[in-house]
């Protein structure tokens, strides 16, 4: 009897353990929303939807932004951040059957998981309101959280501490401007005035990437690459940049050892003055203000000696697209709740302070007229308003940036000549298959 | 259900459940997926037959990730065995304090290889850096930005890593060799090297087997001080096959050919580890 008793006991214990396990193991997300929400006293009409945010940088006013919203319309947002590649986390998502609502991904994304999974958002008043919304196949699919411009960026306040006068960055207008202005630097004091950044995606998707886009029809040079039809050591854009990627490399503080510079040392040395110029954008603002601030930093597109009809502007347009999942996982109820988000985000005051005001964002809505707090992403505004921004070209094959980066960066650590990274290039596109859009 | 069924249930049914379910299940489920185009996303997932194994084939990178993995493993596996066993024989020889340096020594096994990766970083690219400038005088290049360099670091990280875990192993098997024979050999007329090698490394033969076998395994699928440790820069000379496989199937979207190179590349490491294992077990002695 005594035995029995013990055994059923243990068969109880046992049954507990691995009910408690199985539900560890496949509550996922929806049990820690639904957690969330008790704590943060209930969700209103019931409603809640996820949301996945790819910036690292703005996940807590992401959070913050969330609980207003619940406040005022009862729905409940979770919002979720992964250090994993984008496509690569949403596709385990989709695997089980759980995706997000929401999905913050690049404008390129929004052309494959975009088209496969967005819902239609045709008609959505934001869509009025701003030039860079996302279409494909005649549906609105994509919504810009911000804008996002690509040049050199400069230290107004290293420079004037160098020469001991006001930096006027309309007299930079071609490479031998620029090359004369970091020799008076180095006259000044200033051992290496610039700095580049050595990650595949600022080599290739970004700096490499401008080779396409500074041209009037981008599409068809990239057909011409596909077809290895195109010659780069013949065309003037290309070389262009790399006459000026020289310039940049002969004043790099950290020439010794180009290929090991981290991106931490880089940023510290702009955001603390150390140097005057580096290529990027106004996404590394909130890595500036890591270190001891000593702006303003600005930027300002790429000098060239070739003068033409993209002098004078930068590289840039909508980026950090949301699309909402309108799979079979997602209700009809989610994806309207998620859509009127999207609307509040892009209508309301609360989410222009949001985007302009809390994150620094260039906002991509018209209608926003909050000033931007980012001083990279205010002299990008300018640019904005002013029409001066060159679109970006979305449609990459996935492995340009990695396969190219890795190119770009033998070029930078003076382990190929220019013809042998022209070679690689034009070699590494005719053998890819074209990506449809 | 018979006696034998029932008991093994009680036993072994949640282990084997668990087992199939993380590993058995998702095994043949990647195989399958070798044979689609899938792209890691879409619902759709094209039978392509063998097309994807035939593209892992000819994949040139591929092969020279797995040509560097190789390098990699050899160099490592035999660094890591030849320290593991010197620290063995030094915290099993009665040095004082021998306690301690076995806690020392095993205490880098216990960081994650991610974290580990990171402190090597900064190591290598600042620490390093900066001694070699106050020496030198001149800026020294870092170790990490020259593709030996980052093999060496690779290398020199994983030893660090794994060495004291294999000393654990070297250590029981210095244990398990009973003193009596080592002293009845000395009586013979054996130096205390000669009794190391034809007596007590003998009968430690089975500590080898596992330690080249765990050292072996573990180096060919490295992904972790991979990744954060040179990221494969530069140039991309220290991609190993694991973070190929990675890129392959989910920077580039190929997740079918990736699954196929990720099979080969289970292939290579389980052929290579048995017939170590095989050819290790045949030699053993019993004293």
């Amino acid at each position: 009897m005594k035995k029995s008793t013990t055994k059923k006991l243990l068969v109880a214990l046992l049954a507990f353990v691995m009910v408690f396990a199985m539900t560890a193991c496949g509550g996922g997300g929806s049990s820690e929303g639904g957690e969330e929400a008790a704590a943060s006293g209930g969700s209103g009409d019931g409603t809640s939807i996820t949301l996945f945010n790819s910036k690292n940088e703005i996940q807590e006013d992401f959070e913050n932004l969330a609980k207003v919203y619940e406040e005022q319309t009862g729905v409940h947002i979770e919002v979720y951040y992964s250090q994993d590649t984008v496509s690569a986390h949403l596709a385990t998502k989709y695997a089980s059957k759980a995706p997000y609502t929401l999905n913050m991904v690049d404008a390129k994304d929004i052309y494959s998981l975009g088209k496969q999974y967005g819902a239609d958002m045709t008609g959505a008043a934001w869509a009025e309101d701003t030039d860079y919304g996302i279409s494909v196949d005649g549906k609105v699919l994509g919504f810009p959280t911000c804008i996002e411009a690509r040049g050199i960026l400069y230290n107004s306040a290293a420079i004037k501490n160098a020469l001991g006068e006001d930096f006027d960055p309309a007299s930079i207008k071609t490479l031998d401007d620029f090359k004369a202005m970091c020799d008076k630097l180095v006259a000044a004091g200033m051992e290496a005035p610039t700095a580049i950044l050595k990650p595949d995606w600022s080599l290739a998707a970004h700096y490499l990437q401008q080779v396409y886009e500074e041209r009037e029809d981008p599409e068809a040079f990239i057909q011409d690459l596909y077809a290895g039809k195109a010659d780069l050591m013949k065309d003037e854009k290309f070389n262009a940049l790399m006459d000026t990627f020289d310039v940049l490399k002969e004043y790099n503080m950290f020439k010794a050892g180009a290929i090991s510079a981290e991106d931490e040392l880089v940023h510290q040395a702009m955001s603390e003055g150390q140097d005057a110029f580096q290529f990027g954008g106004c996404w590394e603002w909130n890595d500036l203000l890591t270190y001891d601030y000593n702006g303003p930093v600005g930027i300002m597109p790429v000098p060239q000696n070739v003068q033409d009809d993209y002098t004078g502007k930068l590289v840039g347009g909508g980026s950090k697209y949301f699309y909402v999942d309108g799979s079979e996982y997602t209700s009809e109820a989610d994806q309207e709740a998620a859509k009127a988000f999207l609307e509040w985000l892009a209508s309301s005051d609360e989410g222009k302070t949001f985007v302009s005001d809390t994150c620094g964002m260039v906002s991509p809505f018209k209608s926003n007229t909050v000033p931007c707090t980012n001083d990279i992403g205010k002299v990008v505004k300018e640019y904005v308003d002013a029409g001066n921004l060159v679109p970006n070209y979305d449609y990459d094959p996935d492995d340009h940036y990695s396969k190219l980066g890795i190119e770009m960066q033998k070029y930078l650590g003076d382990q190929c000549t220019r013809e042998e990274l022209a070679a690689a290039i034009q070699n590494y596109w005719a053998s890819t298959t074209p990506v449809e859009h | 259900m018979s006696y034998k069924v029932k008991q093994y249930l009680m036993f072994g049914g949640i282990g084997t459940f668990l087992f199939a379910a993380v590993v058995v299940v998702p095994f043949i489920y990647g195989i399958y997926l070798t044979f689609t185009s899938w792209d890691g996303v879409s619902p759709h997932k094209p039978f392509v037959g063998i097309a994807n194994y035939i593209a892992a084939f000819g994949d040139h990178e591929y092969w020279l990730a797995m040509g560097r993995t190789v390098i990699y493993t050899v160099f490592a596996v035999v660094l890591i065995n030849v320290l593991a066993f010197a620290m063995a024989y030094l915290v099993t020889s009665g040095v004082k304090g021998q306690n301690f340096f076995r806690a020392g020594f095993f205490i880098p096994n216990l960081i994650g290889g991610i974290v580990l990766g990171y402190v090597w970083k900064f190591v290598f690219n600042r620490a390093f850096v900066a001694i070699g400038t106050a020496i030198t005088g001149a800026p020294t290049t870092s170790l990490l930005a020259t593709p030996s360099g980052a093999m060496f670091c690779l290398i020199f990280a994983s030893v660090w890593q794994y060495a004291g875990y294999m000393m654990l192993i070297y250590v029981a098997g210095f244990m398990s060799v009973s003193d009596s024979l080592k002293e009845a050999a000395m009586i013979d007329g054996c130096t205390p090297s000669q009794a190391m090698r034809n007596v007590t490394i003998p009968l430690m033969r089975s500590s080898f087997v596992q330690c080249i076998f765990l050292s072996i395994t573990r180096c060919f699928v490295i992904y972790d001080v991979n990744l954060s440790l040179t990221k494969g820069e530069p140039f991309g000379q220290s991609i190993m096959a694991a973070m190929h496989v990675y890129n392959t199937a989910f920077t580039y979207k190929n997740y079918g050919m990736g699954q196929a190179e990720a099979l080969i590349l289970f292939v290579v490491c389980a052929v290579v580890g048995i017939t170590q294992v095989w050819v290790g077990k045949k030699g053993e002695v019993e004293a």
